[in-house]
């Protein structure tokens, strides 16, 4: 495990705002949305974290998250969107055990 | 016959990205100007538009708005006054209501185009936390932001259609059989 701080009172309070307008919104808007307002506040997280984390997320972020704005608008394409989210779950997976082998080295 | 005109409704797109070069105080009025322009039911005007060129204001307007993808210069809020609704006994359920903003928020991109300026339309926003940030009179419901601003060059070609249409695929010619 990290103990690493990456994110400032302002950023979480902000992060919090989405998602709460996101709740309330989803509620008048088609079901597709919610994965949209989850990948953008997968975005502003990954944006307000990305230069503190660690290199054990770093490249994670980097790789998967930033290119999340290309495929938020391409819902559409049912097949390759859920493929793209796949891939994301794969890769947060490995960046899952990256920390979780150095909780098991420190302990 | 105008085909400028015609161009103009064919070429705007919703732009997602911008600059944060501002946008000159005449275009602002000139696309306000439009907006008076446009069609209103019974003619009654209920719309009523704020203009947010405030940096801080902009920034706390974006973070209750999870569809604001962009970080424009300008918003412009059209805004139903409830005041000129009642004033006229318009049942809060007349369609009109919802039209006018519609049309008005249609003619403010077209006249940005025109300027050669982005816009963007945003419904996706909590109405009660924009109601507290602007402190908005209590017969003011805000409806829709238009974005105002300059495309940046990094901007996307925006949602992509869930099919390709024409407008064939959406009109129907005189009576159904
Ligand atoms: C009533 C209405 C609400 C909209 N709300 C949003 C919004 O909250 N966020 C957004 O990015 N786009 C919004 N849009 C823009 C549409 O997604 C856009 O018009 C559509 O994808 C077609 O793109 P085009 O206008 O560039 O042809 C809205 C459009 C309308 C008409």
């Amino acid at each position: 495990m990290s103990e690493n701080w990456v994110l400032k009172e302002d950023e979480a309070v902000e992060l919090l705002a989405l998602l709460i307008t996101s709740a309330r919104i989803q509620l008048d808007e088609p079901a597709h949305y919610g994965p949209l307002r989850l990948l953008t506040a997968t975005e502003r997280l990954s944006g307000m974290i990305r230069e503190r984390s660690s290199d054990k997320s770093r490249a994670f972020l980097q790789e998967n998250i930033e290119r999340v704005p290309e495929m938020r608008m391409a819902m559409s394409d049912v097949e390759s969107y859920t493929a793209a989210l796949d891939e994301r779950c794969r890769a947060v997976a490995a960046c899952l055990l990256r920390h979780s082998a150095q909780a098991e080295g420190e302990s | 016959m105008s085909e400028a005109v015609l161009n103009n409704i064919k070429t705007r797109r919703v732009v997602r990205e911008m600059t944060d070069e501002p946008v000159q105080r005449e275009q602002i009025e000139a696309i306000l100007e439009a907006a008076r322009w446009a069609p209103s039911g019974g003619n009654l005007r209920p719309n009523r538009y704020i203009v947010l060129e405030d940096a801080e204001t902009r920034r706390l307007i974006r973070l209750v708005s999870p569809g604001m993808f962009q970080r424009a210069p300008v918003l412009i809020l059209v805004c139903t006054n409830w005041q000129v609704a009642a004033e006229h006994h318009l049942p809060a359920t007349d369609r009109a209501l919802l039209i006018d903003i519609g049309t008005a928020g249609q003619t403010m991109m077209l006249a940005a185009h025109a300027l050669g300026l982005a816009s963007g339309p945003v419904t996706s926003f909590s109405k009660e936390a924009v109601k507290i940030i602007l402190n908005l009179p209590e017969t003011y419901s805000p409806e829709m932001f238009i974005c105002i601003g300059h495309r940046a060059e990094t901007a996307g070609a925006g949602m992509r259609a869930w099919k390709k249409i024409s407008w064939r695929d959406l009109t129907h010619w005189e009576r159904f059989k």
